[in-house]
């Protein structure tokens, strides 16, 4: 090892500020982002991004001697070897040791890493490149374990490294390059550094700016798949994944385990209309979102299946309905062919977590109609709508739950029980139906399904006492007396990757939780030939005794549980999931539920058309009314001025202000206003009478910006659906015929120069030899007939014996107008005037065209010309 | 316009005497030229290189025309060949006892003359050369009591063998700095030499019968014309320029001093009315730089000796051609 200077002060302190600094900043930004997805990293990134930054300072400087790098990086791993022995030895206790060597491992990786590229940046010269593929295979395994991917993300994890990538590799090489001997080293390097960074920054804002609206689609896309799942965003409890896709996958474990932590935001708040016949104790139902009624054997998912037979799911967006107007499908209630036991039940959702587009509901909901939230609650709610149910009263919370050693719930399910009882078979259940909702795939996995539904059941004569049975199994106890299944966020996983995960749960793990139970139970019941499904949504629990029928609903209890079909009486819920001993309850929700809304006389939809902020007054093309809840619509939409001076202004995903409105927005206006109350409609009215008969400008309480855009820019995109490369090859042409026009900018800069210089060469006096001479020079340069280490009239000499002209006389004028006082004789003058076209013409004779035409593509010779020469 | 016509006319002289040298020495006119930059600038020139390339000849070539037959009007012209065992006293002179006045008397030595033709300078004792080379700087002989001024015209054209070779006492940096310029002599080009062999006889000839072309008295005024020749503010920046490149390059470890500087100056000036003109331009500089300042710099390796200047004249040639011209 020899110790010697390999850069001096100004390179370590030029790597130092432009490498290290632009580095340290970019991995403290990782390690942030990292942080948010590992657990064991515990959220120090300040701490971290210390480690790697003292490493990395300590290694440049260090590397700026003439150190060799494996003799020292030996002896830096021995000494981490060393300390990692003493600190497993010196901590006392299984826990602090595991803690302690964890916490040293990070410490030591980060410093290693900054420790080598210090090194790299010093030394090695593709080190950069090295490290900037790194970073960007770090940040892919990041991403890789997002659930959520938006195209905002993406760049925001992609576009920092790219940039630093470029910036990175371009500085290394500068530095490298450049002479720090000079004295301007500095402000060479700032002029460089600035010249590129505000290159990169338009390429950057241009390119953002460019694929902005494909950045927007890509989006959309994803997020609009998105939207098909439910809750993915308010959800990191175990069953978002579950509800994601419906896997009982291997690599949700991670993610369960990463996220159990997190899930006891509030979702939404409901009240629930729905009461035993007492009237006063609340009966509480579950909300479905889904029904998971198909299953893909080859990727063990849980799908949604839109073409299930007889379907019974309602699925608006609530965001997109207009204020008070309601959106109804009255199939559904058809569909459920449920008459027995059945009543209409209405719920007011309220939304925090859950994305405005999301509808859940009780089951069989056929009824939605957003509502305005109370100003006052408007900061805590995002959103609002009513619902209406065709609801089982035998789908009661209580019913459904699993009893679990309560005895007065055991009675009194059994009471709803010996209604289902009735039930013998499925005989008259439509065979397609049947068909459908029974199936399950043929193979000696499913097998084993069947025989142990058999066994299970095999004391149950009606396809109830079958249900109860499963349940019963799955609440049973082994030979001694331990719970033969338990609740648990981690099942594992079986030891083959393709292994059948259901039948691993049901026969050798025996631990799960909610989609587990569902969906064993589901093939439990199929090979019975008990037609059921999946249901997906969120349980309900009753908590609170402060206000009777609402109820507080928190990422956990994200749920997911069996529908089993009894003719007569439909889709009847039913949980199977075995209470989970470990995990706490949410804490008691204790909240105020936000007041109910007045009942709105009026509401007309329709779209801006001006707005004066001043006066506080809306125009607005109106072209449906609600009034007095009977709703006029017309084809020809009308004009009508809204007084807004006491409305609220509010979006789905807040409030927002009168200014916000713009001309073609998609807004609803309601009135509260008692000067409506007293109007009635008639059977003649139509909405022309309507409008003729309310008071202008009409009062308006509530305004809601309806978000029309997204549904614009999908029905835009949908044509192009299929054909997305159209953009692509657009994009492509583009970035094509830009970089060629750059291209062709940069060949002909040498011949514009030389066009500019020939016109400007005219002229007599001392400045016209200038001129002339400058045009010479350029000219010359151009075709390759440098002057290096020559004198003006050495050159001309050589020029002349080449072309045959008379550059030398001229230069020996041009010398003496330069350098001295004296006044040309009157040959001299003619010379200055003459010489200039037969010269060119000459010159141009003598280089052939293609010769000509190529040295003027070159702009290294333009260069040159500029350049001045290094002295070393 | 007396003086305007002089230097017409001695311009034209220097023309003849440059032809008239030519005769003998054959295809040298750039030497020629740098010799007589040097008289003009007042002062001395090293020439160097392998024996038998013409340097003696040359030297005694431009004495004699300058010298001519008779000494009306002419130079005085002296040679002293260098060997190891030459003493300081065989150059300036020595007192001898006069038997007829009874008295000591100064005889005069060798560095008494117009001319010195100081052959194989680095064969030498450094005493002796250091000798020589004070009288150079100084211009005069102080022995004993007595300070003897050498003559107004006093021009020395040193020879020196490359350095390289054997029994030779290199000059050190300090005393190569009072020669204004060193050239390096170098081999004819292959037709020239063929003209050589064929005429050898006739150069002798030409040798032996050169005339006088200038006097001594238009040299003296053509000395005095150099400090009157124009020379533009850009070209004493480049000058500054070079001088300053020649100190910050990190191949060259001694640079080029300010007494370099000034040299430079008079050599360009001296140059530019060697050349028939009245003012100093770029060529000037381009031509002469290596000249001036080569042999007053100490290179860090070969390589550098080859480069370093070269890229310094090229940058500051550069910046030249581009200047802008006002007006």
């Amino acid at each position: 090892m020899s110790i010697g200077k390999v850069h001096n002060w100004k390179k370590v302190i030029t790597q130092l500020l432009l490498l290290g600094v632009p580095t340290i900043v970019l991995i403290g930004y990782m390690l942030f982002n990292i942080n948010q997805y590992n657990a064991i990293l515990h959220n120090d990134w300040k701490m971290q991004t210390l480690y790697f930054t003292a490493a990395l300072v300590v290694s440049i400087i260090f590397y700026s001697f003439r150190f060799r790098f494996i003799t020292t990086a030996a002896i830096l791993f021995i000494g981490y070897y060393i300390a990692y022995k003493v600190i497993s030895k010196s901590a006392i206790g299984e826990f602090d040791a595991f803690n302690a060597s964890v916490r040293f491992m990070i410490f030591a990786t980060l410093c290693s890493i900054g420790w080598i590229t210090g090194y790299g940046f010093s030394r090695s010269r593709y080190y950069t490149i090295f490290w900037s593929v790194f970073l960007l295979a770090t940040q892919v395994l990041v991403l890789s374990k997002t659930v959520v991917v938006t195209a905002g993300l993406l760049i925001k994890a992609f576009v920092p490294i790219l940039v630093y990538a470029v910036y990175i590799i371009y500085t290394a090489e500068l530095i490298r390059n450049s002479n720090n001997n000079d004295k301007r080293f500095g402000w060479f390097i700032l002029k460089r550094m600035f010249g590129f960074g505000v290159l990169l920054l338009l390429v950057v804002l241009a390119l953002l700016q460019f694929y902005d609206k494909d950045f927007q689609a890509i989006e959309q896309e994803w997020g609009g798949a998105n939207a098909k799942y439910d809750k993915n965003k308010s959800n990191s409890e175990s069953m978002t994944k579950e509800n994601k896709d419906g896997t009982l996958g291997n690599k949700d474990q991670t993610q369960l385990s990463a996220s159990l932590n997190k899930g006891k935001r509030l979702v939404f708040v409901a009240k629930l209309d729905n009461f035993f016949p007492d009237g006063k104790t609340p009966n509480p139902l579950y909300f479905t979102a889904y029904y998971y009624t198909k299953f893909d054997t080859l990727t063990q998912t849980f799908e949604t299946d839109s073409l299930m037979p007889k379907n019974d799911l309602f699925r608006p967006n609530p965001s997109k309905i207009p204020l008070y107007f309601a959106k109804t499908d009255s199939t559904v209630i058809k569909n459920t062919q449920a008459t027995k036991a059945r009543k209409v039940v209405t719920a007011e959702v309220y939304k925090t977590l859950l994305a405005p587009s999301e509808y859940v509901a009780p089951s069989t909901s056929f009824f939605c109609q957003p509502l305005p939230v109370e100003n006052s609650f408007k900061e805590q709610y995002k959103s609002a709508y009513r619902a209406k149910m065709w609801v089982s009263e035998l789908n009661s919370a209580y019913f459904i739950y699993n009893p679990a050693g309560n005895a007065p719930l055991k009675s009194f399910q059994e009471q709803r029980f010996n209604v289902l009882r009735q039930v013998p078979d499925f005989k008259e259940v439509d065979p397609a139906m049947m068909k459908y909702y029974t199936f399950m795939p043929k193979d000696a996995e499913y097998d084993r399904i069947r025989t142990l539904a058999q066994e299970v059941t095999k004391d149950a004569k009606t396809p109830l006492d079958k249900i109860i049975a499963i349940r019963d199994y799955f609440l049973g106890k082994d030979e001694f007396g331990q719970p033969l299944y338990k609740y648990t966020n981690n099942p594992g996983v079986p030891g083959l990757p393709s292994a059948n995960k259901l039948t691993y749960f049901l026969f050798e793990n025996r631990k799960g939780y909610c989609a587990y139970y569902a969906g064993a139970t589901l093939f439990l019941l199929r090979a019975l030939g008990i037609p059921s499904r999946v249901a997906a949504g969120f349980l309900t629990v009753d908590r609170s005794s402060k206000n009777p029928g609402w109820y507080w609903f928190y990422e956990d209890q994200a749920h997911a549980w069996v529908q089993v079909y009894f003719p007569g009486y439909g889709w009847i819920d039913f949980d199977t999931t075995v209470p989970d001993t470990e995990t706490q309850q949410s804490p008691q929700p204790d909240q105020t539920p936000p007041l109910g809304m007045q009942q709105a006389y009026l509401v007309a939809d329709g779209k801006v058309v001006s707005v004066d902020t001043t006066t506080k007054m809306v125009e607005m093309t109106a072209n449906k009314f609600l009034f007095q809840d009977k709703e006029f619509t017309t084809n020809n939409p009308q004009k009508l001025t809204v007084d807004a001076k006491i409305a609220t202004v509010s979006t789905d995903t807040g409030t927002a202000k009168l200014s916000d409105l713009k001309k073609d927005m998609h807004i609803t206006a309601a009135s509260f206003a008692e000067a409506l109350k007293n109007l009635q409609p008639t059977p003649t009215d139509s909405f022309g009478s309507i409008l003729a008969r309310i008071p202008k400008p009409t009062p308006v309480d509530e305004i809601k910006i309806i978000d029309e855009e997204k549904a614009a820019a999908k029905a835009k995109k949908d044509p192009f659906a299929t054909e997305t490369s159209v953009d692509w090859t657009r994009a492509l042409w583009i970035t094509l015929i830009v970089i060629g026009a750059l291209l062709l900018l940069l060949f002909i800069t040498p011949y514009m120069i030389w066009l500019f210089f020939n016109a400007k060469a005219k002229g007599n006096e001392a400045k016209g030899a200038y001129l002339k001479h400058r045009a010479v020079m350029y000219y010359l340069n151009q075709l390759g007939y440098f002057r290096n280490n020559t004198g003006p009239y050495q050159y001309a000499s050589q020029v002349d014996t080449q072309f045959g002209t008379q550059l030398s006389t001229f230069s020996n004028v041009y010398q003496k107008i330069k350098y001295s006082s004296m006044a040309l004789t009157a040959s001299e003058a003619e010379t200055v005037n003459g010489f200039y076209s037969p010269f060119i013409t000459q010159v141009r004779n003598r280089v052939p065209f293609k010769t000509r035409f190529s040295k003027f593509l070159n702009i290294y010779n333009t260069i040159h010309y500029f350049t001045q020469p290094k002295t070393n | 316009m007396e003086q305007t016509i002089q230097i017409e006319q001695a311009l034209q002289n220097i023309q003849r005497l440059v032809d008239n040298i030519e005769q003998v020495i054959r295809g040298k006119k750039t030497q020629i030229q740098f010799i007589l930059t040097a008289l003009l600038a007042k002062g001395h020139i090293l020439m160097e290189d392998n024996p038998g390339t013409g340097k003696t000849v040359m030297a005694k070539t431009l004495a004699q025309s300058i010298a001519g037959r008779s000494n009306e009007g002419g130079v005085n012209f002296k040679r002293i060949q260098f060997t190891p065992d030459l003493l300081p006293m065989d150059l300036i002179g020595s007192h001898i006892f006069d038997d007829a006045q009874k008295e000591f008397i100064f005889k005069k030595g060798p560095l008494f003359c117009n001319v010195l033709l100081a052959d194989e300078i680095n064969r030498a004792s450094p005493k002796v050369q250091s000798a020589l080379l004070e009288c150079m700087a100084e211009h005069q002989i102080t022995m004993g009591d007595t300070t003897y001024p050498l003559e107004k015209l006093f021009f020395t054209i040193a020879t020196q063998n490359p350095v390289e070779m054997e029994g030779t006492y290199p000059l050190p940096a300090a005393q190569l700095d009072r020669f204004f310029l060193k050239i390096v002599f170098g081999y004819v080009d292959e037709e020239t030499e063929l003209n050589i062999y064929k005429d050898y006889l006739g150069i002798q000839n030409n040798l032996d019968h050169i005339h006088q072309v200038l006097s001594m008295d238009e040299i003296l005024f053509l000395q005095n014309e150099t400090e009157k020749i124009q020379i533009h503010e850009e070209l004493i920046t480049a000058v500054r320029n070079i001088v300053w490149e020649t100190r910050k390059h990190a191949d060259i470890t001694l640079g080029a001093s300010t007494r370099s500087g000034i040299t430079f100056l008079k050599c360009l000036k001296a140059f530019a009315l060697v050349n028939g003109r009245t003012f100093v331009t770029e060529d000037d500089i381009q031509r002469i730089t290596h000249a001036v300042l080569d042999h007053r710099l100490i290179y860090r390796n070969k390589e550098a000796k080859q480069k370093a200047l070269a890229a310094i004249l090229d940058k500051e040639m550069n910046r030249l051609s581009k200047l802008k011209i006002e007006g």
